[in-house]
């Protein structure tokens, strides 16, 4: 019996161990979603000042005003931001991975515990 | 033997309700991406309605608009410059462009878009087959469809070339005439220079060990060694028990003929050999039943086919005459097989006499 209730409490705890990991893995799909939309704008927004002409006056909003900007420095700006996004989606990549092994092994985990509750009872109810 | 294949109701592998599930499911998917589809389609429409307007701002020198204040207000007001956009290239970075290059920027966006919205489509064709795919199944495995699964076996082991396979269908049928056909006089001759050369050795063998149970000992070790042993040495033991001339005529024509088929004919000679010696207890018989199926498996494929074949007698006679031939080097085998079954080194002539007796005398008592 106490060995029953003992896999029991260890099983709760790593249910909701794996829980936490799947909320995790989530939030980090959804920030991971919001990077790739933002490198796409980004690519295009380069591609688009790459065929603006020199001289053509190029704006950022900041807050609520436009504050020109030169077209190189724009054009760089926008550079550094992609390979910035860029190096946060592998990252992301990386922690993903890190959190689907985590959570596969805490699957198992919960797995063998459940088999041993079962063969527990299963073994009580026979004697 | 009697195993032919597996039956398996579809309901059990994909139960009907899991497999609507799974249905249903790939429609939801397919909604959900058919409302991308229409979102994109909205932004499509909104671009060239813009593109058109753009188009025709420059037209004028200048336009009385309405002009936006604050969420619910306007107030009339006047645009000049027609010609002069700021357009929203993306992460807030606007650019000052003139209405035909502010054209030509929406241009490329409405290109992106249809790309997007053809990719769209075809991701929602595949969804599409996927659910008629899951319905189908849902419906069959509800029908109570049930899935019969058989071994392919091909009538002609694997091992062989494809043209020796072709030869060995035939040979059942017409095995005088293919083997006619096919001998060549080289063969021929070397072929029966050996079986002279055997036979000599077969009488000595009788002289020499005459006994039942020399005989018993060595069929015995063939049958061990058999599953080793490779087609040729198959052939021989089928080819002395028969009438021996008949053999070696076909022998010739049949060179390349397939270890696999071979080693099923000899089952069916063994064990009446046995028998006919007497010694063998019933159960040997068995017992070699059972091992040499277990060989035929190894060897290949197409053995469990030739297992249920040679039941009926008829077939592995076929397969006799057709195996027959023993060519210069299944002469060899042949012996070396009987004794073999330790290695197949041994001299060759101490196992050609062992072997040739044996079969000598089967055929002497048939």
């Amino acid at each position: 019996m106490a060995d029953i209730k003992a896999l029991q409490r260890d099983l709760e705890n790593k249910a909701s161990d794996l829980q936490k990991l799947g909320r995790e893995s989530s939030k980090n799909n959804e920030v991971r979603k919001k990077y790739t939309i933002q490198l796409g704008e980004n690519e295009l927004v380069l591609k688009e000042l790459d065929l603006l002409n020199e001289d053509t006056n190029v704006y950022k909003l900041i807050g609520p005003v436009l504050v020109k900007q030169d077209l190189a420095e724009a054009n760089a700006n926008v550079r550094k931001r992609i390979e910035y996004i860029s190096a946060e989606l592998k990252r992301l990549d990386a922690i993903r991975q890190d959190l689907e092994e985590k959570e596969n092994s805490k699957k198992e985990a919960v797995i063998k515990v459940q088999q041993r509750i079962q063969a527990l009872q299963a073994g009580k109810g026979k004697a | 033997m009697a195993k032919k294949g597996t039956v398996t109701e579809l309901s059990s592998l994909f139960p009907a309700e899991e497999a609507q599930k799974a249905s249903r499911r790939v429609q939801d998917e397919i909604a959900e991406r058919r409302r991308q589809l229409d979102q994109l389609q909205g932004f499509l429409d909104d671009n060239s309605n813009l593109i058109n307007l753009v188009w025709k701002l420059p037209d004028e020198t200048h336009h009385n608009i309405m002009v936006p204040f604050g969420k619910a207000a306007f107030f009339p007001g006047r645009m000049t410059n027609p010609n002069k956009f700021l357009v929203l290239l993306g992460e807030s970075y606007f650019a000052e462009r003139s209405a035909k290059q502010t054209v030509e920027i929406l241009e490329r966006r409405s290109n992106t878009l249809e790309t997007q919205i053809d990719s769209l489509n075809a991701i929602i064709d595949d969804l599409k087959l996927e659910a008629s795919f899951f319905d189908n199944t849902a419906r069959e495995s509800a029908e109570g469809l049930v899935e019969i699964r058989e071994d392919y076996i091909e009538e002609v082991p694997s091992g062989t070339s494809p043209n020796s396979g072709k030869k060995s269908d035939s040979v059942p049928l017409l095995e005088v005439d293919n083997g006619k056909a096919a001998i060549e006089d080289e063969e021929y001759a070397h072929i029966f220079s050996r079986m002279t050369e055997l036979e000599k050795e077969e009488e000595e063998a009788e002289e020499a060990n005459g006994s039942d149970q020399d005989e018993q000992i060595q069929n015995e070790q063939d049958q061990s060694v058999g599953r080793d042993s490779t087609d040729q040495e198959v052939r021989n033991i089928p080819i002395v028990t028969r009438e021996a001339p008949v053999i070696s005529k076909e022998g010739a024509s049949h060179g390349d003929y397939h270890p696999h088929s071979s080693a099923v004919v000899k089952k069916d000679f063994k064990l009446p050999q046995e028998e006919k010696i007497g010694s063998p207890l019933p159960a040997s018989n068995t017992v070699k039943k059972d091992f040499e199926l277990p060989q035929d498996e190894k060897i290949g494929s197409p053995l469990p086919a030739r297992n249920t074949v040679k039941k009926d007698f008829e077939l592995p006679q076929d397969e006799k005459i057709g195996s027959p031939l023993p060519a210069s080097n299944t002469a060899f085998t042949g012996s070396i097989v009987e004794h073999a079954h330790n290695i197949g080194m041994h001299a060759p002539q101490q196992q050609a006499r062992g072997s040739k007796p044996v079969s000598r005398f089967k055929m002497q008592r048939k």
